[in-house]
């Protein structure tokens, strides 16, 4: 009878531990832009990007912000040239959203359907690749997301009348944990 | 009682004829529906969402919910304005009004946003919204220094045409052309100069923005070429007083010529340090 009992319990509780809430913080993150000028390249890093993913029922949201202006180029004026470029003063964020399986922190190549919102523009990109690394109790996620200056409506800024390439991909590195 | 049922038949027979025209009338007010796909901001369908539609008019309400495609229909609407509201575990609720016409099947897919909002991250609505007088702001500094950039490449042409003809100007040379072609090249170059320091001087500055890399070297040339700028043709006027006279250039209008060329080459070193990457 008590066997019986057990057995019930773990039938009805171990789906439900299975689907048990679970949240991700952004503890580590480094992200880079990379601009093409027929005369220079240039690349911008911040590390002042927030996150926090939400798992509930085998699916993840995640939401990681990352403020325009920490940007750092190596050169201030550059870096204000930029923030105007990219409508920053009324639009200092940029936001990306996504949805994945609660399973794909077992993959080593993650594709995920990314939202971002940038310059005031929303924009879908599908299947990115991320790599996922584990590390003890820290998940490391690596890739490259292509953005286009032309997909959020931005002027591409020039250099002695020579405009820059449409082409800014952003490479991102960034370290997670469970709360 | 033949005149009776005969009555009755007929009384029947009314009956009859009015229900089944009366068929098709409520089948025209009620055979509207309402469908659509629920997906998330990210893309994906959300399956087994929760839809509840209500006429904003009777109270009336309907609910469903999605299938495994992300799917709803709701059938048998009369036709007005309705509340479509949309609701599933992990995201936020979406509400939207929609107008159903009368015999139609109307199509409107719902997006759900994820549960996790910017406050979530501890992003403050003021970090997250910036505003039309910060970018106006941005685009006036920006513009500004445009102009500044322009004006400082284009008297780079003078101030170095000023400096080769300097060596006919002064020395031993007596020749009025020369002083008078080089003292105009110089004014020529002193006006773009401060026309362009100008731009570069009153461009809105932002708070919150200290200066770094290369453009610190940028503004520190500043206080060799801006003093010089004054200084040199200030000089340049009591050499150009002396040799008018038939005089040597003496006392301190002598570093004119020194002065100059510290000046031309702070102001060289200015644009070389906004131009290349060290």
């Amino acid at each position: 009878m008590n066997k019986k009992f057990m057995l019930a319990f773990l039938l009805l509780t171990i789906p439900q531990l299975a689907a048990a809430d679970s949240q991700w913080i952004l503890e580590e993150s480094t992200l880079t832009y990379h601009v093409s000028h027929p005369l220079k390249q240039t690349e911008g890093v911040s590390h002042a990007a927030k996150g926090k993913g939400a798992c509930h029922a085998g699916q993840c949201d995640f939401l990681i912000a990352v403020p325009v202006k920490s940007f750092d180029s190596g050169d201030s004026n550059r870096d204000l040239h930029m923030l105007q470029v990219v409508r920053g003063g009324q639009f200092p964020l940029i936001a990306v959203r996504t949805h994945l399986p609660e399973d794909a922190s077992s993959l080593t190549t993650i594709l995920a359907d990314l939202e971002i919102q940038f310059a005031g523009q929303t924009m879908q990109y599908k299947q990115i690749a991320f790599q996922h690394v584990t590390k003890g109790s820290d998940t490391l996620i690596t890739g490259t997301i292509p953005l286009t200056l032309s997909d959020f409506k931005i002027d591409p800024p020039t250099l002695l009348a020579l405009p820059v390439k449409n082409d800014i991909p952003v490479r991102v590195e960034m370290k997670w944990r469970p709360m | 009682m033949n005149q009776r049922a005969e009555k009755s038949g007929v009384a029947l027979s009314v009956l009859i004829f009015l229900f089944v025209i009366s068929i098709p009338l409520r089948a025209q007010d009620s055979n509207s529906s309402l469908s659509g796909v629920i997906t998330s901001a990210a893309g994906a369908v959300v399956p087994n969402a929760k839809v509840a539609v209500k006429n904003l008019a009777s109270g009336q309400l309907t609910e469903t919910q999605t299938d495994s495609g992300g799917h709803y229909r709701v059938s048998n609407l009369m036709p007005g304005e309705y509340e479509l509201s949309v609701s599933a575990e992990g995201y936020s609720t979406n509400t939207a009004k929609v107008t159903v016409a009368a015999g139609t099947g109307q199509t409107t897919d719902v997006t759900l946003a994820g549960v996790l909002s910017l406050q979530d991250l501890g992003i403050s609505p003021d970090q997250a919204q910036g505003t039309a007088a910060d970018q106006a702001r941005l685009n006036k500094r920006s513009h500004m220094l445009m102009l500044h950039q322009r004006l400082g490449l284009i008297a780079a042409v003078p101030l170095i045409a000023t400096v080769a003809t300097s060596f006919g100007a002064g020395g031993r040379s007596t020749s009025t052309a020369d002083r008078w072609t080089h003292l105009a090249l110089g004014s020529a170059a002193g006006d773009l100069y401060f026309m362009s320091a100008y731009f570069a001087i009153r461009a809105p500055r932002i708070p919150g923005t200290p200066s770094r890399g290369q453009i610190r070297v940028h503004k520190a040339l500043a206080w060799i070429h801006g003093p010089g700028m004054i200084l040199t043709p200030i000089l340049g006027a009591i050499a150009f007083d002396q040799k008018s006279k038939g005089e040597k250039v003496h006392g301190i209008a002598s570093a004119h010529g020194a002065v100059a060329i510290v000046t031309a080459a702070a102001y060289g070193a200015s644009i070389v340090s906004v131009s290349f990457k060290f």
